[in-house]
C-alpha cells in the first residue's frame, strides 16, 4: 500500500456543487436556437409485417417539419459486432417487439409532435409472436428474424478439464435449476438526445450516453457518414447501468431529423417507453451441477444456460460467454463444462445490465454451493474459504489472478455479521446469507481498446484533464482528478475535468466491466506523468539535480531526502511557460496489450487484468405470516486493489447492493399474452425505495494490483454481483425455504413454508 | 389499442376555476360528460397523461375556498371538507387522537408529495378498490355530502362506490364533505395494510377495525372495513356479526379474521390477498383489544 | 387555452403567458428555464420533479401551473447558491449522498420541507420524508445519514 497524499482519501466529488445546486445540465435540459422536438411512433404489435406507412397527414399538420421511417436510413443493420448486426435504426418491413420504433417526427413544439404521431397511419399485418425461450427453440417455431435459420441467435460450448472423470471422483454431486427474470434498468434520467447538423454536414450529438464511442460508431455506420463528421459531447448523465451504450432509435432519429430539417432536434422519451421497451436483463434458465469432495473442495461444475433476450441480439454472445467464464471465479474449480443458448423472442431487446450476466451466474452458483454445504455438513463460510481463489492462481480457462483479497473479504464479512454467534443462538425467522463474486477490471473487446488522456497545466498552476471515459455518476471524474493531483503534487481541487468531447480526445471504447478506474486511470496517470516529466526537466535544471531525485508534493517540487531544496510548483511552471515559452501538456495512453480477446466460442483465455473480488453477508428477517422479507443489514466487502476514493467506493458497494436487491425481491417485467409489458411505470414496476434500504457496513480489503494505477482495480459494477445469492441464502437460513426462481415473492416463501409444514 | 405510453404532455383542455360551489356545479351540469373535477390532481392528471380520460373541460375546485376544513364537535362528530389533504388529516392531532385509524390510512397513502396534494374527497371519488381512506371511513360509517344545483343530500359511503373507479355521483353532483359520527367511549380503531410489492406502493390489502368493548370484555360494537379485496372497499359484515355481543378472545378473533377473509373477492393474487386479509384483520383486532384492555 | 399568470418562484414574481394544460414542471423548465427541476417519470412515482409549494413538497409534474398562482414556489435554484450552500447541500457533498445527481435536487427539497417542519426527526421520519423519491445509484443510506447529520447539528 502506497503512502499517498490524495489517492486513497475521501475526497468530495468534483461534480458535487453543480449536482446539489441543480446546475448540472443533462441532455434533456439542453436547448439550441431553432430547436425542434422529436417523438417516436411505436409498434403496438409484438410481431407484424409493416404493409404501409402513410405519413402524409402528419406532414401536413402545421408545425411539423419532418417525418421519417426506417426507409429513410441507408439500410444498414446495427449490432455490437459486425457479424452480429441485426437491428435497423428504425423498424424496416417488420416490427419484432411491442414498442419498436416505426417512425419519428420533428415539430416546432412537443405538443405538435405528439399530435402528429396520431396522424401517421401504419398498416400492419399481425404475425404470430414468439414470447418464451421454450416456444422459440421448438422445432418449426416462427422465426423472429426471418433471415436466420432458427431463433437461437448465439450459442456456446466450453470445456475445461475432464468433467466426466471429476464428477466420478467427487464425493458428492448435486444439480439444480434456477430461473431469473427480466428486469428493466431503472435509471431515473430518461433517454434524451440533442442532435444538430452544421452546414458542412457535421453532426454534433449531445446525448445521455454511457459509452459515446459505441454510439458514435453505430451512428457512423447506420447513417453511413465518416467518424470525423460526428462530434460526441457528453453532458451530465443521469445514471446508465449499461442501458445507455448503444445508439438507440431516438439517437438515430434525432440525427436523421436534424439532417432533414437543418435544425437541431431534441428527443426525450418517456420513462414508460424506457421501462417497457428499451434494454432489459435477459430472463434465464440455469441448470447447474456441482461436484465436491467430502470436505467441500469444489471439483467439477456442469452448467447449461438458456437466455431469452428479445428481438435483436444486442450483446447476447458476450452475455452468455460471461456466465461460462465466471464459473471459473471466484473459486478454484478445475473442471468445468458449459453450454449456453441466446434465444430470440418478440420482446424488447436484452443487453447488459449492471453486473451483466455474472449476477445471474453467481445466484445459481452461490445458492447451489449453500445447498451442497448443507448436504455434506460443511459450514457455509468454511466452504467459501476453502475454495477461494488465491494470489497467483490460474483458473481452468486460463485467467491469471495476480492478487486476490477474497479470503480476507470472506473472513471479515463473517466476523462483522456475527456468523459464529448467530449459530449458537438462532433467532426464529432471522437468517444470514453469504455470497461471493468476481469481475474483471475491464476487458479487451474487438476493435479499438486503448485509453487516452491529456493533462493541460495552466499558468496559474491548475490543470485541466481530458480523458476518454464517461462520468455516469460513478465518480470517474473525481477519481481521475485525484490521480492527476497525486502525480503532480497538487490538490484534487486544482484539477478540473473537461467535458467529454470526441473532437478533443479519443474516446474510450466504452464504459463497461469496471473498466474506467483501471484503463482510463492508467492513461490519466501516464498523462500526468508526462506533464510531470516535462516540468521535472525544467526544475532539475533550476535545482541542479538529476530528474530522478525530484518529488512533486504539496504544490512543491522538492529534492528527495533534501526537503530544504525545493521550488514552488508554480514557479517551475512559470519557468517553463514564461521563461522558456514551453506550454505543458501531458499525454498518456494505456492498454493491456498482453491479454487476450475474449473467445466467445471456447471461453479460454486471460481476457483481463485486475480481477476484483467481492464477498457479502446479508441478514434478513422474514415474517412467516405474510412472507415478507426485510433485509436488516448488509456487510459489503471488496478487493478493489488500492481504493482511489474509499467514500465513492462505499457508495458503489451500497448502490450496487440495493440495485440487485431489487431483482432479488421485487422487480420483474411482466408481459401479457400479446407480448406487451404491462408494468411499464414506476408505479407498477417496483424498484427499491428508501424504505427498502438496509443498514450497511463497508469493508475494503486493500491489495496492490501490479497493473492497476496506484494498485487499484475496478469496483462499481462488481458491487452488486453477489447480492442475489446472498439474499436467497439468507432467506433460506431464516426459513428453510430455498427459492430457485426470482424474484423471491411472499407467495413463494409462504408456499415453501406450507410444504415444509406438510412434510413434518 | 393499449400501447406503451409514448406521450409526456397532458392533452389540451379548457381550464375552469369557479369561485363558488354552485358555479362549479352549474359548469359540471353544463359540460355533462365532457368535464372532470380537479382537486389535488395526483390521480386525475396521471389518468389524463395516460389518455385514460381526456376531458374537454377541467373544473378546478381549488379556487372555491374553505373546502378543506377539519371540524369536530361532540354532537355532530367529525366534518371533513372534501379537499382536506391526506397530509393534513394524517397530521391533525384531533384525528390522530379520536379517529386514529383514519389518520393512519391517510398517512399511508403514497408518499409526502402525493399526500400534500391529494385529497380525501378525491380519493373517494376516484373509487379505486385500493383507496386507503375508504376502509377506515367505512368502519367509521361515514356519510358523504353531495351537492348539486338541486340541493344537497347525504349518502352513506357504503353505497357511494358502485364498482372499480365508478361511483353513484350524478352529473352536476360534487362531493363536498365527509361526515363521521362521534365515537362512543371505549372505542378504538386501527388501520393495518400490506402494500403490493415495496413499502411505498399501492395497497394490496387494507384492514380497518373499529371496536367498542365493555369493561367486562364484551364486544359492544365492531366494524371492519377492507380495501383492495373486492370491486370496491367493503365491510366484513359476517365477521363483525361473529364478534358483536360476544366476549372477545384470541380464538374468536381468529375466527372473525378467517370469516373476514372469506368475505373477500379479490381478482389478482386472490389466495395471497385472502390469506393476508385474515392476518391483517387478526392483527388489527388484537391490537385494538389490547389497547382497550 | 392560454392565460397570463404570475408565479412566485424563489422569491421572485414572474408574469408568464402559458397554456393552461401546462404542468408546473413544464413551466418551470420551459418557460422560466429552471432546469434543476428534473423530469423522471412524469407521473408522481419518482420524485425527481419535486419542488416546494408553500413549504410543502409536491410533484411538479402533477400540478397545473395555473394552480400554483399565488403560492410560494421554491426550486433547487432557490435553495442555496454555489457560494453559500444550504446545510443539506453541504451534507450531501460531505456524505457523498448522490452519484449521477439526477434525483438529488428533488430529494434535497423534500428533506428541506421535512426539516423545516420537524427539525429533529428520527431515522424513520427521515425515511418517510424522502419516501417519494427513487434513486437508482446510491442505495439511499448515505442520503439518510446526510440528512440526519444536519438534523443533529441543529439540535
Amino acid at each position: 500500500m502506497g503512502d499517498y497524499a490524495v489517492v486513497g482519501k475521501r475526497v468530495p466529488r468534483i461534480d458535487a456543487v453543480p449536482k446539489v445546486t441543480g446546475k448540472a445540465t443533462y441532455a434533456g435540459d439542453l436547448v439550441l436556437p431553432g430547436m425542434l422536438h422529436g417523438k417516436l411512433l411505436r409498434s403496438p404489435y409484438a410481431h407484424a409485417e409493416i404493409v404501409h406507412i402513410d405519413t402524409r397527414r402528419a406532414e401536413k399538420l402545421p408545425g411539423v417539419r419532418a417525418v421519417i421511417t426506417g426507409k429513410d436510413f441507408p439500410g444498414r443493420n446495427i449490432g455490437f459486432m459486425k457479424k452480429y448486426s441485426d437491428r435497423p435504426p428504425l423498424a424496416l418491413g417488420k416490427v419484432r417487439y411491442v414498442g419498436e420504433a416505426v417512425a419519428a417526427v420533428a415539430a416546432e413544439d412537443e405538443d405538435t409532435a405528439e399530435q402528429a404521431l396520431e396522424l401517421i397511419s401504419v398498416e400492419y399485418k399481425e404475425l404470430p409472436a414468439v414470447l418464451t425461450a421454450e416456444e422459440a427453440m421448438r422445432e418449426g417455431a416462427i422465426l423472429v428474424n426471418e433471415g436466420k435459420s432458427r431463433n437461437i441467435a448465439a450459442e456456446t460450448k466450453f470445456l475445461f478439464g475432464d468433467v466426466e472423470k471429476a464428477f466420478q471422483e467427487s464425493d458428492y454431486v448435486r444439480e439444480e435449476t434456477f430461473r431469473t427474470q427480466r428486469i428493466s434498468i431503472g435509471f431515473i434520467e430518461p433517454h434524451a438526445v440533442l442532435a444538430s447538423v452544421d452546414a458542412s454536414g457535421k453532426v454534433t450529438f449531445q446525448g445521455s450516453k454511457q459509452s459515446p464511442y459505441i454510439t458514435m460508431r453505430h451512428l457512423a455506420y447506420g447513417l453511413d457518414i465518416p467518424l470525423n463528421k460526428i462530434r460526441m459531447i457528453n453532458p451530465y448523465i443521469g445514471g446508465a447501468f449499461s442501458g445507455k451504450h448503444d445508439a438507440h432509435d431516438l439517437d438515430f432519429a434525432a440525427v436523421m431529423l436534424s439532417q432533414k430539417t437543418g435544425r437541431p432536434v431534441r428527443i426525450v422519451v418517456s420513462q414508460s417507453e424506457i421501462i417497457g421497451s428499451y434494454r432489459q436483463r435477459h430472463s434465464k434458465e440455469m441448470w447447474l451441477k456441482l461436484g465436491v469432495k467430502k470436505d467441500g473442495t469444489l471439483v467439477a461444475a456442469d452448467c447449461r444456460v438458456i437466455a431469452e433476450g428479445g428481438a435483436y441480439l444486442g450483446v447476447g454472445p458476450l452475455n452468455i460467454y460471461l456466465i461460462g467464464v465466471f464459473l471459473n471465479l471466484p473459486y478454484r474449480l478445475p473442471n468445468i463444462r458449459y453450454e449456453a443458448y441466446r434465444v430470440y423472442t418478440n420482446k424488447p431487446i436484452c443487453g447488459a445490465v449492471r453486473g451483466q450476466s455474472i449476477v445471474v451466474c453467481r445466484y445459481g452458483f452461490e445458492s447451489l454451493l449453500d445447498m451442497v454445504a448443507g448436504d455434506i455438513g460443511v459450514d457455509r463460510v468454511d466452504i467459501r474459504l476453502k475454495n477461494a481463489i488465491r494470489n497467483g492462481d490460474r483458473t481452468a480457462n486460463g485467467m491469471q489472478v495476480d492478487t486476490s483479497g477474497l479470503t480476507e473479504c470472506i473472513e471479515r464479512v463473517a466476523e462483522k455479521v456475527g456468523w459464529e454467534e448467530s449459530r449458537k443462538k438462532k433467532t426464529p425467522y432471522r437468517g444470514i446469507g453469504f455470497a461471493c463474486g468476481s469481475l474483471p477490471s475491464g476487458s479487451r473487446l474487438g476493435g479499438h481498446f486503448g485509453a487516452l488522456a491529456s493533462v493541460n497545466i495552466l499558468e496559474d498552476g491548475t490543470a485541466v484533464l481530458h480523458h476518454g471515459g464517461t462520468e455516469l455518476g460513478q465518480g470517474i471524474d473525481t477519481i481521475m482528478a485525484q490521480m492527476v493531483a497525486e502525480v503532480l503534487g497538487l490538490r484534487a481541487e486544482d484539477v478540473q475535468v473537461g467535458i467529454e468531447d470526441s473532437d478533443m480526445v479519443t474516446l474510450d471504447p466504452g464504459m463497461f466491466a469496471d473498466r474506467a478506474t483501471f484503463w482510463t486511470g492508467n492513461a490519466v496517470k501516464a498523462a500526468a506523468e508526462d506533464a510531470r516529466r516535462q516540468l521535472a526537466e525544467v526544475a532539475a535544471e533550476a535545482l541542479q539535480v538529476p530528474v530522478e531525485e525530484l518529488e512533486f508534493r504539496d504544490r512543491q517540487v522538492c529534492v528527495r531526502n533534501n526537503p530544504e531544496k525545493s521550488l514552488a510548483f508554480l514557479s517551475v511552471l512559470r519557468g517553463a511557460m514564461y521563461g522558456l515559452g514551453m506550454p505543458i501538456i501531458g499525454r498518456g495512453t494505456w492498454a493491456a496489450r498482453d491479454i487476450e480477446l475474449p473467445d466467445f466460442s471456447t471461453g479460454i483465455g486471460n481476457f483481463a487484468h485486475g480481477y476484483e473480488f467481492i464477498a457479502q453477508a446479508v441478514e434478513v428477517e422474514v415474517d412467516p405470516e405474510t412472507g415478507r422479507v426485510k433485509v436488516l443489514r448488509a456487510v459489503l466487502s471488496d478487493d478493489a486493489g488500492q481504493p482511489i476514493n474509499p467514500m465513492l467506493l462505499d457508495g458503489q458497494q451500497e448502490g450496487g447492493f440495493v440495485f440487485t436487491k431489487g431483482q432479488a425481491l421485487y422487480e420483474e417485467c411482466i408481459f401479457d399474452e400479446r407480448g406487451q409489458q404491462v408494468n411499464y411505470s414506476f408505479m407498477d414496476y417496483k424498484m427499491p425505495g428508501v424504505m427498502e434500504a438496509p443498514e450497511f457496513e463497508n469493508i475494503h480489503v486493500i491489495t496492490n494490483d501490479p497493473y492497476g494505477p496506484f494498485g487499484a482495480k475496478g469496483a462499481g459494477e462488481a458491487s452488486g454481483i453477489p447480492a442475489l445469492g446472498a439474499i436467497a441464502n439468507a432467506v433460506h437460513d431464516a426459513t428453510g425455504v430455498r427459492i430457485k426462481e426470482l424474484p423471491i415473492t411472499p407467495e413463494k416463501i409462504l408456499e415453501g413454508l406450507r410444504v415444509q409444514k406438510g412434510g413434518k | 389499442m393499449s400501447v406503451i405510453l409514448n406521450l409526456r404532455r397532458l392533452p389540451e383542455f379548457t381550464y375552469l376555476a369557479p369561485k363558488t360551489l354552485s358555479e362549479a356545479s352549474n359548469l359540471l351540469q353544463k359540460y355533462q360528460g365532457k368535464a372532470k373535477l380537479l382537486a389535488g390532481g395526483t390521480d386525475l392528471l396521471v389518468r389524463m397523461k395516460e389518455r385514460w380520460v381526456v376531458p374537454e373541460y377541467v373544473i378546478s375546485l381549488n379556487k372555491i375556498g374553505d373546502l378543506d376544513y377539519i371540524r369536530h364537535d361532540e354532537k355532530e362528530g367529525l366534518r371533513l371538507g372534501a379537499l382536506a389533504t391526506h397530509q393534513t388529516v394524517a397530521n391533525s392531532s384531533l384525528i390522530k387522537e379520536k379517529y386514529r385509524l383514519l389518520a393512519e390510512a391517510c398517512g399511508k397513502i403514497a408518499h409526502p408529495q402525493v399526500r400534500n396534494r391529494g385529497t380525501v374527497g378525491g380519493n373517494l371519488c376516484n373509487a379505486c378498490p385500493s383507496a386507503d381512506t375508504a376502509p377506515p371511513l367505512l368502519a367509521l360509517e361515514a356519510q358523504l355530502k353531495l351537492v348539486s344545483s338541486n340541493g344537497e343530500k347525504l349518502v352513506p359511503l357504503s353505497e357511494f362506490m358502485s364498482g372499480p373507479f365508478t361511483t353513484i355521483l350524478k352529473e352536476g353532483e360534487i362531493l363536498t364533505e365527509i361526515q363521521v359520527p362521534d365515537l362512543p367511549p371505549r372505542a378504538a380503531g386501527k388501520y393495518l395494510w400490506l402494500s403490493k410489492i415495496t413499502e411505498i406502493d399501492e395497497t394490496l390489502v387494507g384492514a380497518a377495525v373499529l371496536m367498542t368493548v365493555s369493561s367486562d370484555g364484551i364486544c359492544q360494537q365492531v366494524r371492519i372495513g377492507l380495501g383492495s379485496v373486492d370491486q370496491t372497499p367493503i365491510r366484513a359484515a359476517k365477521a363483525e356479526a361473529l364478534l358483536q355481543g360476544h366476549k372477545v378472545s384470541p380464538k374468536l378473533i381468529n375466527e372473525a379474521a378467517r370469516q373476514a377473509a372469506g368475505e373477500t373477492k379479490p381478482r389478482s393474487r386472490p389466495e395471497y390477498r385472502r390469506e393476508m386479509t385474515e392476518v391483517l384483520v387478526r392483527r388489527s383486532l388484537t391490537q385494538v383489544v389490547k389497547e382497550l384492555d | 387555452m392560454k392565460q397570463v399568470i404570475t408565479l412566485k418562484v424563489n422569491g421572485q414574481d414572474h408574469e408568464v403567458e402559458i397554456k393552461t394544460h401546462r404542468t408546473l414542471l413544464e413551466v418551470l423548465r420551459e418557460t422560466l428555464g429552471l432546469m434543476g427541476t428534473h423530469e423522471g417519470c412524469n407521473r408522481g412515482d419518482c420524485g425527481a420533479c419535486t419542488v416546494l409549494v408553500d413549504g410543502d413538497a409536491v410533484n411538479s409534474c402533477l400540478m397545473l401551473a395555473v394552480e400554483a398562482e399565488g403560492k410560494d414556489i421554491l426550486t433547487i435554484e432557490g435553495m442555496g447558491k454555489e457560494a453559500r450552500l444550504h446545510p443539506l447541500q453541504q451534507a450531501f457533498i460531505d456524505y457523498s449522498a448522490f452519484q449521477c445527481g439526477y434525483c438529488t435536487p428533488g430529494i434535497l427539497l423534500s428533506a428541506k420541507a421535512m426539516l423545516d417542519k420537524n427539525p429533529h426527526p428520527t431515522v424513520e421520519e427521515i425515511k418517510e420524508g424522502i419516501s417519494g423519491h427513487l434513486c437508482r445509484c446510491t442505495g439511499y443510506t448515505r442520503i439518510v445519514r446526510a440528512i440526519q447529520s444536519v438534523a443533529e447539528k441543529g439540535r
